[in-house]
């Protein structure tokens, strides 16, 4: 990293001192003062198009300009409580709000809309607009998820620029001109992007809402909970919106070292199994409701001594505590039982130094081999996105079909026969991109779903990694598969021909084996498979779990529940505890931190187990500039 | 024809206008054409010509009155990728013909001047863009460059040299703000034309985000004749500080509207009541923009203002692209601002807040007011938004252009716009129609 010149800038009487080429909007935050911004987003390249963020400037000409767009030099004294900006910003707000349809009461962002909070701060406190609004169509069903409403749009950009910048994709643009300009799809065809909720968070006003969510609440009814997305092994960071005891909204949280703030729409809008009303909540046996005491007795009897005859599938998000209990069972009185993961690569368990997702960003080749990350790890996909387009990354994707990174022109895709990744990946080593100096190289590689030979993929990949000095990142596919397989617990069983099956979470992908006689099944929601079982076990929702996810780079990160486990739905880890009693293994933790505490002990791979941070998130300082003179 | 009169020290732009032919290369070059970019390529080097330009003291001549060996200089030396020049042919200007009558004329000129500016900068390929409806100046500069490959003037090898020097011309898409330089880059990049926001400019990141200039069409049509005659035989011509003769357009109501070239420095009196023939008999001039639809207007009174750029710019107003708009006394102010609104509101690309939905607003209070629905109000509300859309809240000029359009009407005619809002009559063209 070259040393980056520091420069002293002045702020409403405030000098602080920045990095030069910081923009003023960003220096600003740092004395704790807000200059109000609609375009500007700090993922996003700046455009100045809103002008919300008008302020003086000296030296330069004596008119207001935008702090979104100019960086700061030495000496620069900023003022963003003069006359003229403060005039200025009003009278943008004015305009903004000459068309605005001032729906706040049935609006789904009215309390959390930064063009009231803008208003309020910063705006005229009387309004001359008069005569009629301009009307459009509304609301246009972008897609079966969002809704856009063309009245309340403050045409900021951020969401055509995102899928331009961010998402690659094409689908979203901008039609008319003037006054009349509105944000379209393309052809007015649904978005069909797996990114395209992140448009709904990027949304300075009410225009884009999630359809999920529509008119269900106000947010400032909704209890929020940080948590971590449960859909795939990326682990981006999200908050849980909970009303009622119903989850009602997921959005994402910003974190750079994983996510930047962005969540496929698997993670944003699959959630709504969490609040169906035909939920497993109690216990059954032979089809009638009983206690969880009959129930997991039931449970033990049956599948007890079975050895290897006794099968088990597991869900790809259950929690590490889950899986070190699970662990002590299939040691003790479990042992010898067939396991098969759900929804889980054929990759081995990581060895050696691995590549973590900040680390694409500095990349300057990534070789992708045998994964579609458009749908396998789909917050990675952008972060490699990032890397090529606004870093000038050069990108190999080794994949016998089209991808979604073909779109950059500069993308070399090597269509590979399905099985010989790995002789593509040999090749490699001469590549004439890997020859050229500058910046370290970076190795994604998936299983191909099954297509490619895992063991000889990772070979192939180790040896050209130490040629070229690469790092590694496997691209797990399954929740917690890379923390499941640090324990021991992610198995690649057949399930054919056992007599016993107690399958937790959804039904093997393989269906039910004709063999079985014993079927105990545990989990959330009724499905056609449990027809014959013996025992239904009620599963909570990732909405009401608790515990803890690796994913695929390593990292730890805690789960908290939005929801409350209501009785009689008990939490996985008490269901496992007395399973394995009435096992005869005893198990007896009180609550899941001394299984946390334990777990960090025993692998030092769960070693951030030991400390889980405090329950409540620290609070956020919120940047308010002084009130308006 | 042109109207060659109102030039002292004889005319620049027009020289040869009048000769058969002229935009034949055969025709062109006998007169002496070429002999500018031959004389740039045998034996200039780049900071020769650039030197040149700076000491004829030629401005811009698209409006915003920047000297252009400045320009040029601003291009970075030592780029290691592709420089361009981009000439702005995209005339739309309300009021402006003068880009259109040289490029018709002469085509020459321009492939000669933006050749020579190609050169200067230290690249190999100019770009003409030109508005979408110029379909004769387009088949013309389309021949001309065609001969001029063909005679080997343009190519891998002009006159001989190794140093390659293309132009390539693309239509514009129809909109007014395919004038403004970094909408027009855009434009040619095949995007959706909106202005950029500067910093970065296009001098450093420009065309597909390399170094480039954008001239205007007479800017660069006035380059080989510096290079012929010298720089300072061009600073011969004009003021002290404004050099060198201009196109005029005069439309309106004039006897005779047309393309002039003037020597900068010449009143408007003399333009409008000489060269253009005056307002018709019995009428006077009661306004006039003196530079375009953009520039602020001056009233009748000021007809003695000088053609000379830094005046106009003390006064508030602008030379801008020389398009002269004559309006007589049976006019009506309000009734033409709320018409030029109407454009700008129109043309407005929509990008930037102020621009897309204030120039709208203005147009709504417009036709209220013109409807007798006018009251204090409406007044308070024209002079709320042109101040809302002034002063550095638009993204690019066209905002401030439209401001300027109210706040200078209203600032010369104020009774008038009182009339209507007040009163709901006009002393000027009668009681309204819907009273």
């Amino acid at each position: 990293m070259p040393d980056v010149k520091m420069v002293n800038v002045t702020i409403d009487g405030h000098v602080v001192t920045v990095p030069d080429g910081t923009l003023v909007v960003e220096a600003a935050k740092l004395v704790g003062i807000e200059i109000p911004v609609f375009c500007y987003h700090h993922k996003l390249d700046p455009v100045g198009a809103c002008r919300m963020c008008l302020v003086e400037i000296s030296p330069g000409p004596p008119v207001a300009q935008a702090g979104c767009i100019r960086p700061v030099a030495d000496g620069m004294v900023v003022k963003t409580q003069s006359a003229m900006a403060v005039q200025a910003r009003a009278d943008i707000l004015e305009f903004e709000l000459v068309n605005h349809p001032l729906d706040c009461p049935v609006c789904d962002k009215g309390g959390e809309c930064p063009l009231q909070d803008f208003t309020f701060r910063h705006g005229y406190p009387t309004s001359r607009i008069d005569g009629p609004r301009l009307h459009f169509q509304k609301p246009i069903p972008l897609s079966p998820n969002i809704a856009l409403d063309r009245e309340r749009c403050v045409l900021c950009y951020r969401c055509t620029r995102y899928y331009d910048e961010v998402a690659w994709e094409q689908e979203l643009t901008v039609a008319e001109r003037g006054v009349h300009s509105v944000i379209a799809s393309q052809f007015d065809q649904p978005l069909t992007s797996n990114f395209s909720g992140n448009i709904i968070d990027l949304c300075p006003v009410g225009a884009l809402t999630s359809r999920l969510w529509r008119f269900e609440s106000r947010p400032w009814d909704l209890h929020h909970t940080p948590s971590v997305c449960s859909k795939c092994a990326v682990g981006c960071n999200v908050t849980l919106w909970q009303r009622r005891g119903q989850l009602v909204r997921v959005t994402s949280r910003e974190n750079d070292d994983i996510d930047e703030g962005w969540i496929c729409d698997r993670g944003r809008f699959d959630y709504t199994d969490v609040n169906d009303p035909a939920r497993l909540r109690v216990p059954a046996v032979h089809g009638s409701k009983t206690t969880w005491a009959v129930a997991l007795n039931t449970v033990a009897d049956g599948i007890k001594g079975k050895g290897s005859k006794l099968g088990i599938s597991l869900p790809q998000d259950l929690t590490n505590e889950e899986a070190f209990l699970f662990r002590r069972l299939l040691d003790g009185p479990l042992r010898g039982a067939k396991v098969k993961m759900h929804g889980r690569t054929a990759l081995p368990a990581p060895s050696g130094e691995q590549l973590m997702i900040k680390d694409i960003d500095d990349a300057r080749v990534i070789i992708i081999v045998a994964s579609d990350t458009e749908n396998d790890v789909p917050i990675v996909n952008l972060r490699v996105k990032k890397a090529v387009s606004k870093r000038g990354a050069k990108l190999i994707v080794i994949h016998p079909d089209a991808v979604d990174l073909d779109r950059h022109r500069e993308t070399v895709h090597i269509r590979n026969q399905p099985g010989e990744a790995a002789a593509e990946v040999r090749k490699l080593a001469d590549h004439e991109l890997l020859h050229e100096p500058g910046g370290p190289v970076a190795i994604l590689y998936g299983d191909g779903r099954g297509s490619e030979d895992a063991a000889g993929l990772v070979a192939a990949c180790t040896e050209l990694a130490a040629k070229v000095g690469a790092k590694l990142m496997p691209l797990y596919r399954g929740t917690n598969e890379r923390g499941s397989l640090e324990l021991g617990v992610a198995g690649w069983d057949s399930l054919d021909g056992v007599e016993a099956l107690l399958s937790w979470g959804p039904p093997p992908t393989a269906g039910v084996p004709a063999s079985v006689k014993f079927h105990a099944v545990w989990d959330h929601l009724p499905r056609p498979e449990h027809q014959n079982a013996s025992v239904v076990l009620p599963a909570t929702s990732f909405a009401e779990r608790q515990g803890s996810y690796t994913n695929l780079e390593g990292r730890v990160q805690f789960l908290r529940p939005a929801v409350d486990a209501e009785a009689p739905l008990k939490e996985s880890w008490d269901v496992l505890c007395e399973l394995a009693a009435a096992l005869g293994l005893p198990l007896d933790y009180v609550g899941i931190f001394p299984i946390q505490r334990e777990a960090a002990k025993a692998f030092p791979a769960l070693a951030a187990l030991a400390q889980p941070p405090s329950p409540e998130p620290e609070p956020v300082p919120v940047l308010m500039g002084p009130a308006r003179p | 024809m042109a109207e060659q009169r109102g030039t002292v020290g004889g005319p620049v732009l027009t020289e040869w206008f009048g000769r058969a032919n002229l935009h034949k290369l055969e025709v062109y070059e006998k007169l002496g054409g070429y002999e500018g970019l031959r004389k740039v390529v045998t034996g200039m080097s780049a900071a020769q010509v650039i030197d040149e330009v700076k000491a004829s003291g030629l401005r811009g001549r698209g409006g915003a009155d920047f000297p252009t060996a400045t320009k040029w200089s601003f291009v970075p030396k030592d780029h290691p990728g592709p420089k361009y020049i981009v000439v702005n042919a995209d005339e739309s200007e309300p009021g402006s013909a003068k880009d259109r009558y040289l490029m018709e004329n002469s085509p020459h000129a321009l492939i000669e001047g933006a050749a020579i500016a190609t050169f200067a900068i230290g690249g190999h390929q100019a770009w003409i863009y030109i508005r979408g409806e110029y379909d004769l100046p387009y088949e013309k500069l389309r021949d001309a460059i065609a001969e001029a490959h063909a005679k080997g003037h343009l190519g891998d090898h002009p006159f001989g040299t190794d140093y390659p020097l293309d132009i390539r011309l693309y239509r514009g898409h129809g909109a007014y703000i395919c004038g403004e330089e970094t909408a027009l880059l855009e434009s040619l990049e095949g995007k959706r034309a909106q202005p950029r926001s500067r910093p970065p400019f296009p001098a450093i990141k420009g065309a597909w985000g390399q170094p480039t200039a954008v001239n205007n069409v007479e800017t660069l049509s006035t380059v080989p004749w510096i290079i012929r005659h010298g720089g300072a035989e061009y600073a011969k011509r004009g003021t002290e500080k404004a050099k060198g003769t201009r196109m005029v357009t005069v439309s309106g109501d004039v006897q005779k509207p047309g393309n002039y070239e003037i020597e900068i420095g010449v009143t408007y009196r003399h333009i409008i009541e000489e060269l253009a023939g005056g307002p018709f008999p019995g009428r006077k001039v009661k306004v006039f923009w003196p530079g375009g639809s953009s520039a602020k207007v001056l009233p009748g009174s000021m007809l003695d203002t000088s053609t000379d750029l830094d005046g106009l710019k003390a006064l508030g107003t602008m030379g801008g692209s020389g398009g002269i708009i004559v309006m007589d006394d049976s006019h009506c102010v309000v009734k033409g601002a709320a018409r030029l609104l109407r454009f700008y509101a129109h043309e407005s690309c929509g990008k930037c807040t102020p621009c897309r939905v204030g120039s709208n607003w203005a147009v709504r209070t417009y036709e209220r007011i013109l409807a007798n629905e006018g009251s204090q109000i409406e007044l308070a509300l024209l002079d709320r938004v042109q101040q809302g859309l002034q002063g550095g809240r638009c993204l690019c000029g066209l905002g401030d252009a439209a401001g300027w359009v109210i706040q200078s009407t209203m600032n010369h005619f104020r009774n008038e716009y009182e009339e209507h809002c007040l009163h709901h009559t006009c002393s000027v063209e009668g009681a309204l129609i819907h009273a």
